[in-house]
């Protein structure tokens, strides 16, 4: 082969290469169809970890949920949702949509401990339907994920303390939550209210330090008040004390708080 | 001879790009839309939207939910999720939630025009 031959040769290789990728990526790629969750955008994959969690709310099928969830390759779900779960109530998002998440992200952690968390909601009552319901197929059986908490029982405080640690970053309110068992409770809704504001947290958005846990950062000097909402009675006058370091410097401390189902 | 050994070299290269762009190292599929999804996973979606509407009975909620499935209308989009749920064994109680969303729907006065992703 003549050397002129060779380049051209390997000139309309490249031209042609160059053509080929260019009307495979650009021109014609591979048609969007047929995806999993997985590839979704932020935006969407966000809104699928939601309606999974309101799903599993309403269901409390936690099987199904981890299918729906099983295509995402995320290395720590449970954080993912915990973290959608504080953005959604740092949004102003429906409370419903921070609780079904903190659901979802603690049964997820520990499916041994987690309380049933299917819910019955009514939404606007529906006219005479337009039409026939589609025929019946054998019910399947609800999940069976025993409760561990007394349903309805309001919670009462069983303790509270100052807590002294220079490892916190903040004066905490620090609230745990268990049924009458002693397991912990995730999702339950906790108010907040000082002189000219109000707040609200849950527990189980951090399942690193507890599914019963939750949090919320005081202002020292500040006076507060805490209710569950599905509390006895809202617990007054909790504010960060005085503690004293090793060095004898004064530093906020945190209130630790503990609520319990009554044992029935 | 030249031009034909050009024209081979552009055969070559071009079946070599669409082996490449195509098969070796296809445009990766990020950043899709709830659209693209395969039917399972977009009837398990309605099912999902049902769900959610049936706890916080916000029907524009839902209504933007299922338009991020494409243009059809929600109404089309739910029926056919019935269908699907019907032929592969949905309980009871998923469609109910399900038939609940298309009452709901067609109980609109018009079918409101959502744009899609």
């Amino acid at each position: 082969m003549k050397r002129s031959d060779l380049l051209s040769l390997l000139g309309g290789l490249l031209l042609g290469l160059a053509a080929g990728v260019f009307y495979s990526w650009g021109i014609n790629p591979l048609a969007y169809s047929e995806t999993t969750p997985d590839s979704l955008r932020e935006r969407y994959r966000q809104d699928y970890y939601l309606l999974t969690a309101l799903s599993y709310l309403k269901n409390g099928d936690l099987d199904r949920a981890e299918e729906r969830l099983e295509s995402f390759q995320s290395e720590n779900l449970p954080a993912d949702l915990s973290r959608q779960a504080q953005t959604s109530l740092a949004d102003d998002r429906p409370v419903i949509e921070a609780r079904a998440l903190a659901q979802l992200a603690a049964a997820l952690s520990d499916p041994q401990s987690i309380v049933s968390a299917a819910v019955t909601a009514t939404p606007t009552p529906s006219p005479e339907p337009t039409e026939p319901l589609p025929p019946t197929v054998t019910p399947s059986p609800a999940a069976t994920r025993a409760p561990t908490s007394t349903p309805g029982a309001p919670y009462e405080l069983i303790a509270q303390r100052d807590i002294c640690d220079p490892e916190l970053p903040a004066p905490l309110l620090q609230l745990y939550v268990r049924d009458a068992n002693g397991d912990p409770i995730p999702g339950v809704e906790a108010l907040v209210f000082w002189d000219g504001g109000t707040d609200h947290f849950f527990t189980g958005l951090k399942p690193e330090l507890g599914l019963d846990y939750g949090d919320f950062a005081m202002t020292p000097g500040v006076l507060y008040q805490l209710e569950l909402v599905d509390g006895q009675y809202p617990i007054t006058g909790l504010s960060s004390g005085t503690c004293m370091d090793d060095t004898g410097q004064s530093y906020s401390g945190s209130v630790e708080l503990l609520f319990q189902q009554p044992t029935p | 001879m030249s031009k034909s050994r050009l024209f081979l070299g552009i055969l070559i290269g071009v079946a070599a790009g669409l082996l490449y762009g195509w098969l070796l190292h296809p445009v990766e599929l990020v950043d899709t839309t709830p659209d693209s999804l395969q039917e399972n996973y977009r009837m398990d979606y309605v099912l999902m939207v049902a769900d959610a509407y049936s706890l916080d009975g916000d029907l524009q909620e839902a209504l933007v939910r299922l338009a991020a499935l494409g243009p059809q209308p929600p109404d089309q989009i739910v029926i056919t999720a019935i269908n699907y749920g019907i032929d592969h064994d949905y309980n009871q109680t998923d469609l109910e939630s399900l038939n609940t969303l298309i009452i709901q729907l067609r109980s609109l006065p018009d079918a409101p025009e959502i744009q899609g992703p």
